[in-house]
């Protein structure tokens, strides 16, 4: 009995050797262990036995029967350790997500700095006429000044004789007369939105392009505040290290006017193509809202004064992102739209 | 304006830096975009905005510089000669507010010839060709100065000259050899016979100073803005010249100008001033005064500025200041300086040279707004749809009028002046932007398109028009998208909590199996997919998936939000597998929720057979049904029973097998 048990021993010592996956691992145990079992039915003969053999059956038995089961576990654990190995330099798989166009992460993250500030976000209308493009903001009929404004006009019959023809707005500040002459300040208020003008297409033109405007008007509103809110805007939207360069310049709507100029982020103002060796990019226009604008909306220049400002979405985000193509935007192609992640 | 800096330095000593001298002009305002060598000068060029006419002339950025410098100036000014008085032929004006002053000066016996070398230099480092030294010599007084000049032959003039509107259809052959047709927008000069000159813009070729020419008509004048901005556009056409006229050119200088004009053909052509002639007179005005508060100023820059050197800047820039009253300063602007006006307007020349870059940045005080907008519904919604793996494109609201008439719009709004035939007119449905963004991807190869965009459209309405805020949905690249699609606009109306709608069949051009989304009898937008005639029309190599609902009406119709308690107890389900021929899964559902009663959870359609083994006209499902108590388990026993009866109702109508 006792040789025979070691036979059994020796057989499943040399069987589980061959041993390759975990069925066959089961099926072991089955043989070896089973109810069928030489060693199961070895311990049901047991107590038919003499009493010293019994003990010495039993504990030959018990050693056994505590070995195999040792040596499946050990066995299985390397089995299955081996089973779970894949080929990690198989690539993951791609993953679909939804992704806000990179205009509207670029302008939701500008609007959202000027909402820290208080400003709230009032959008204006795309069809426009030539009183809130034009007349009201002081841009005189058939003056030179206009002609930085070409406007696309419309096949429309005007909505009354004093607002002029209708057209397609050709910059966002018209919603600063819209806010103005619906809301009394104290007034804080950003308005992103499409604009249109009649440019030839090439890689910095498009006939539509996105602005926001922004304005503040309450009795005391400076032009150091003008700066003080640009200031922040500039830092918080591109980094704390950049600078910025207020220039004169001339806007209808606004007196005092600036042109502001960001320091290059390419070059750091060493001078490189983006900035045309400038060292400096112009980013937006700005200034104190000219008396006659506030005239217009019934505020009064002498109890009030505000500021305004005014920048293009594309450009910002051609220079937050180096994309060199405005085309870019308009053309939705997935290998475009799925470059940029909202910050 | 490009401009010579060693013509510049004739009038101001400059020992600064030809890029410092940029750089300071361009940071009060005279942006200098380019600078460059040329032997040893150099040649700045300067975009100059429309305010300040008088950066269009070299002594103009003298000014300036004296200013910006605090330095003298070394301007000369010739002394003006007006006798003998012009017999020979006279001025007469017609148009008195297109012309409010001419003068005329008679040269006799000059010769035409090449300019020196020094006078070729100045103008051409000013990008102007050199033509004969008298034609130079205009040029260069108008480069100097900024008031344009125009030089006549003479004997090619016949009669009197007139300054008048131009008859319609008037030929008229400029210095430039082009025959144009004018219109009674154009100002022209003109003697008995002929137009000799379109005012302000353009010489005659018949008039001419060439190298037979020995007599001289020097023509000085004022010429409305107005009318010279709209005679050149009717012509299409832009000169140096036109140019200065239209933003303005100076009264005093006028004079100025044209006497130096005189002494230099005097000198370098010879001749003799035979006569001067001036018609009009400077229109009367009231002499400019400004008063500046100091406390206003401040309260307006933000920045304290001594009132010692706000009267410094403001003396260098030819300002005088009259009286001071305490904190106010009375000043008399430059006669130069149209453009200043207003208190503000002085505020910004202070502030101008006394540098922007010093008024300090300050965050204001704002108070803060409450409101709540359709912006912000439209920022959550977009968020939403990304949410659901959904990626968004921007597309143009203009496109052509073909491309719509080919989707059958109508009412929509034309542009009446656009750029080329591709995009002219204004989009009344999103559809265009979604077709053009699925075909772009499409061509590239790219599969599964899920789109959306939320943006405008824009239509005719009786005597007016709309525009208004709609969101697309486009999915194409993969199969039958019809049910995905419909569920992602479910989720759109559970966003808005839409409750109570329809999805009602409907027929709809460019589109087969339309559905509308209708709610109180209104229709919120609708679905379906791309007719076959528009996908071949359109070249698209997959079917392409559309909805478009109005954001304004679901913004409208949306409702507030409740919490609604749910059952606890576990929620059991029974799958049917049914074939169904001219039923539609409506009714079935109907029947369910009915023999159902309060235990009716809910019942989806889980797979949809489309095999080679079922015939057309058939479609096979696999209903799923869940049932739930809301007060207890349901026990397999109720629910299998509830089931089979369910299952033999179903199985009793027509047109329905139960597989």
């Amino acid at each position: 009995m006792l040789e025979e048990i070691k036979k059994i021993e020796n057989s499943f010592l040399q069987e589980i050797e061959r041993v390759k996956t975990l069925e066959e691992l089961e099926a072991l145990r089955i043989k070896y262990l089973g109810r069928k079992s030489f060693i199961s039915q070895a311990f049901s003969q047991i107590p038919n036995l003499e009493r010293e053999q019994r003990a010495e059956l039993g504990k030959v038995l018990n050693a056994t029967k505590e070995k195999i089961v040792f040596l499946l576990d050990e066995k299985r654990k390397t089995l299955s350790m081996q089973e779970e190995k894949i080929d990690l330099t198989i690539p993951p798989f791609p993953v679909e997500r939804g992704i806000k166009h990179v205009l509207t992460q670029v302008n939701g993250e500008i609007c959202g700095i000027f909402e820290k500030l208080g400003f709230i976000i009032i959008e204006g209308k795309e069809i426009e006429d030539e009183w809130h493009n034009f007349e009201a903001l002081n841009i005189p009929l058939e003056h030179p000044s206009r002609d930085v404004f070409d406007t696309f006009y419309l096949d429309l019959p005007p909505i009354s004789k004093d607002k002029g023809k209708l057209l397609l707005r050709s910059h966002t500040s018209p919603s600063q007369i819209r806010v103005m002459k619906k809301m009394r300040p104290p007034l804080a208020v950003v308005s992103p939105g499409r604009v249109y003008r009649p440019d030839k297409v090439d890689a910095s033109h498009s006939f539509m392009f996105h602005q926001i405007e922004g304005f503040c008007v309450d009795r005391n509103i400076n032009f150091s505040h003008l700066k003080g809110v640009l200031f922040y805007f500039a830092k918080s939207f591109f980094s704390s290290q950049v600078k910025l360069r207020f220039r004169p310049h001339y806007f209808p709507f606004t007196e005092p006017s600036a042109e502001v100029d960001l320091s290059c982020i390419l070059c750091e103002g060493r001078g490189c193509s983006v900035c045309s060796y400038k060292g400096w990019v112009e980013i937006l226009g700005c200034g104190m809202i000219h008396p006659e604008v506030l005239k217009a909306c019934k505020i009064s220049p002498k109890e009030y004064q505000g500021f305004a400002f005014g920048m293009g979405i594309e450009r910002i985000a051609m220079l937050k992102y180096r994309i060199n193509d405005i085309r870019l935007f308009f053309e939705n192609d997935l290998r475009f739209l799925e470059q940029f992640y909202e910050v | 304006m490009k401009f010579s800096l060693n013509f510049v330095k004739e009038f101001i000593d400059l020992k600064e830096s030809p890029q410092k001298v940029a750089n300071l002009l361009t940071m009060a305002g005279l942006e200098v975009e380019h600078i460059y060598r040329e032997g040893h000068d150099w040649i700045l060029e300067t975009e100059v905005t429309s305010n300040r006419p008088d950066w269009l002339s070299i002594v103009g950025i003298a000014y300036e510089l004296s200013a910006l410098l605090r330095r003298k100036l070394k301007v000369k000014i010739p002394r003006l000669i007006t006798k003998p008085l012009l017999k020979e032929i006279d001025i007469i004006i017609e148009d008195k507010e297109g012309c409010p002053i001419y003068l005329a000066r008679l040269i006799k016996g000059v010769k035409v010839e090449d300019s020196p070398s020094w006078l070729k230099h100045k103008i051409v480092a000013c990008g102007i060709n050199p033509v004969n030294n008298i034609v130079d010599i205009t040029n260069y007084c108008m480069i100097k100065w900024g008031n344009p000049l125009h030089a006549f032959d003479f004997d090619k003039i016949e009669g009197n000259v007139y300054v008048r509107r131009a008859k319609k259809e008037e030929k008229f052959t400029g210095l430039d050899e082009k025959e144009r047709i004018l219109t009674e927008e154009n100002l022209v000069i003109s003697d008995e016979r002929k137009i000799i000159a379109l005012a302000g813009i353009i010489g005659g070729k018949n008039t001419e100073v060439d190298q037979n020419t020995k007599n001289i008509l020097l023509e000085g004048a004022i010429f409305s803005p107005v009318r010279i901005r709209r005679s050149r556009r009717a012509m299409g056409i832009e000169t140096e010249s036109s140019y200065r006229f239209e933003r303005r050119v100076s009264w005093e200088r006028l004079k100025i100008a044209s006497q130096e004009a005189v002494n230099l053909i005097l000198s370098l052509g010879g001749g003799k001033l035979y006569g001067c002639i001036e018609k009009g007179r400077r229109p009367q005005k009231k002499t400019r005064r400004i008063v500046i508060s100091l406390p206003h100023l401040e309260n307006y820059l933000g920045e304290r500025i001594p009132k010692q050197e706000v009267k410094t800047i403001l003396t260098y820039l030819g300002f005088q200041v009259e009286k001071v009253y305490k904190e106010k300063l009375c000043l008399k602007p430059p006669s130069l300086r149209m453009d200043v006006s207003y208190p503000v307007d002085v505020y910004e020349e202070v502030a101008r040279i006394y540098g922007y870059d010093r008024i300090k940045p300050t965050l204001p005080f704002i108070p803060k707004q409450i409101y709540s907008s359709f912006y912000q519904f439209k920022k959550v919604l977009r968020d939403f749809l990304i949410s659901l793996g959904i990626k968004e494109i921007i597309t143009y609201s203009i496109t052509s009028q073909s491309l719509l008439e080919e989707l059958k719009e109508k009412n929509f709004i034309k542009i009446s002046n656009p750029l080329r035939q591709q995009e002219n007119v204004l989009r009344p449905t999103l559809l265009c932007g979604g077709i053009e963004a699925v075909k772009h991807n499409l061509n590239q190869k790219a599969f599964s398109l899920k789109f959306f965009e939320i943006a405008n459209i824009y239509f005719k309405e009786e005597k007016s028009y709309k525009e208004k805020a709609n969101l697309a949905i486009a999915f194409s690249g993969e199969r039958n998208q019809a049910f995905y699609l419909k569920g992602v606009v479910r989720e759109v109306l559970r966003f808005a909590n839409i409750k109570d709608y329809s999805w009602v069949p409907t027929e709809k051009a460019n589109f087969t199996n339309a559905l509308d989304i209708v709610k109180d009898s209104q229709s919120l937008g609708f679905l379906g997919k791309i007719d076959s005639r528009l996908k071949e029309k359109f070249d698209l190599t997959e079917d392409l998936y559309f909805a478009q609902i109005d954001l304004e009406k679901l913004w409208e119709k949306r409702e507030p939000r409740y919490f609604s308690p749910f059952s606890r107890f576990p929620v059991v389900f029974r799958d049917i597998s049914i074939a169904l021929k001219e039923v539609k899964f409506s009714q079935l559902e109907e029947i369910i929720k009915k023999e159902a009663g309060n235990y009716f959870k809910g019942v989806e359609v889980i797979d949809i057979y489309q095999g080679k083994k079922i015939p057309p006209q058939i479609f096979a499902l696999t209903l799923r049904v869940y049932y739930q108590a809301q007060d207890r388990t349901l026990t397999s026993l109720e629910v299998d029973a509830m089931h089979d009866r369910i299952r033999k109702i179903l199985g009793e109508i027509e047109g329905v097998i139960l597989r």
